[in-house]
């Protein structure tokens, strides 16, 4: 009984033991995961009266980037909420699907948001005491008749010092927050002022009631 | 001579001590312009809010610096309004893309109605804009640390200067125009001393940049 005792002692001693340096090694691992589920904030604009049907595919609502073998990051659910924002605040109606085939109205305008690359910079690699995110989307803007109008390349810039951060993963998850977020701000700058999308709105003015040339915003 | 050195050994340790802590203080010049020497009015229940500029390439105003200027500008009787929860109401006209640079494009931005709207709700009366860093520059000297078993100790000494430079440049959101510039400009030694035990003598740079720059913008407004 007291030999049982002891050997159950010394067991526990081995796994506390075993315990403490899986901690340890786990902390000096250079691998950093983050996930993104932060709330936006609604965007402050007129929306034109245009109708448009955002398609959030399966693989941009679910999207895992890995910009280096030691970085993952999800930020499907952030990216989602941010552009359902954003668009709100660029058309009226508009109506969010997560296929093509799901779309309920006769919308004017069909747009299909991807990521095309997720690129990350730290201080150790840009000699800098910023970390550096890049979001690069791919915007394909289609008529209610399936004609593709452009292929938009937006790309996103999103960074935060090093020094007020308590962690790298903090430190990345604020500078992909603050590249999200510039998503909106680039899409309220210069969304209407996509060559094609000008171009098609001049020429289809029944699509819309408001002068094609100034953007919601009105500062560009 | 033995009479003297037993009254001077006393005073050798403190006197060096100050000697060292003298070099820790850092030197910090505020430089201001400011079109009138009328104080800005802050009318009850309006506000002000400080923004940091994060549109540089390799620096960004950081927070801590903002919610330390706040802190002192608050306790100095102004109602002070949340950077972010500024940002976040106006998103996304103040973005590092998006946020004004200049007077002309805040006077095209307070065009749109629904921003010249959401300003008068929050009730801003001036915008502060916060820009700078703190730099570490010249670093000399050496410590090194060793451990053993049942001993261990750090020897050396090293030396490191740190620069702080911020602008504060204050608009006037009733009548677009601007108010007031100030800049700090704040430099200073910081030192480690290893023996045995590694003794830091900080000197707080950055610190007495918010001090300096806290207490100069509060006098800039007079409240009810």
């Amino acid at each position: 009984m007291v030999k049982n005792t002891l050997i159950s002692i010394n067991s526990l001693r081995k796994l506390g033991s075993l315990i403490a340096l899986l901690s340890v090694l786990a902390g000096c691992s250079a691998s950093t995961s983050i996930q993104l589920d932060t709330n936006f904030p609604q965007v402050l604009a007129q929306p034109r009266p245009i109708s448009a049907a955002i398609v959030f595919e399966e693989s941009f609502s679910n999207y895992s980037a890995a910009p280096n073998q030691y970085t993952s990051m999800a930020i499907g659910n952030a990216q989602v909420e941010l552009f359902k924002n954003a668009f709100t605040g660029l058309f009226d109606p508009v109506e969010f699907v997560g296929a093509a085939q799901e779309i309920q109205g006769q919308p004017s305008l069909i747009i299909r948001p991807s990521v095309r690359e997720v690129q990350l910079s730290t201080p150790s690699e840009n000699y800098l005491n910023v970390f550096e995110v890049w979001v690069k989307y791919n915007l394909e803007i289609r008529t209610a008749d399936g004609e593709v109008l452009t292929t938009w390349f937006m790309p996103t810039y999103g960074k935060t010092p090093e020094s007020s951060m308590a962690s790298k993963s903090a430190a990345i998850e604020k500078a992909t927050i603050t590249a999200i977020r510039d998503a909106g701000a680039k899409l309220h700058l210069d969304f209407y002022q996509i060559p094609a999308l000008k171009n098609w709105l001049a020429q289809h003015p029944e699509q819309h009631k408001q002068v094609a040339d100034k953007a919601p915003g009105g500062v560009n | 001579m033995k009479i003297v050195f037993q009254l001077a050994n006393p005073l050798i340790m403190p006197l060096c001590l100050l000697v060292l802590l003298a070099g820790c203080g850092a030197t910090t010049t505020i430089d201001q312009y400011r079109p009138s020497e009328q104080p800005m009015v802050i009318a009850e229940g309006e506000r002000i809010v400080l923004l940091g500029r994060r549109d540089a390439a390799d620096y960004e105003t950081d927070l801590a610096y903002i919610d330390c200027v706040s802190k002192i500008v608050q306790a100095a009787g102004i109602d002070v309004l949340d950077e972010q929860a500024f940002i976040d109401a106006i998103y996304p006209w103040f973005e590092p893309r998006t946020a004004p640079k200049g007077l002309v494009h805040l006077r095209q931005l307070l065009q749109q109605p629904q921003i010249r709207q959401q300003i008068d709700r929050q009730a801003l009366r001036y915008l502060v804009w916060l820009d700078g860093s703190t730099e570490s520059q010249d670093t000399s000297g050496s410590i090194s640390c060793a451990v053993g078993p049942g001993v261990g100790g750090c020897f050396g000494f090293a030396k490191w200067d740190k620069l702080s430079t911020y602008e504060a440049v204050i608009w006037d959101l009733h009548s677009l125009q601007e108010q007031g510039r100030l800049r700090v400009d704040s430099e200073g030694s910081s030192y480690l001393i290893g023996a045995v035990a590694p003794i830091p003598l900080l000197t707080p740079v950055k610190s007495d940049a918010c001090n300096g720059m806290g207490n100069q913008l509060s006098s800039f407004f007079s409240t009810p």
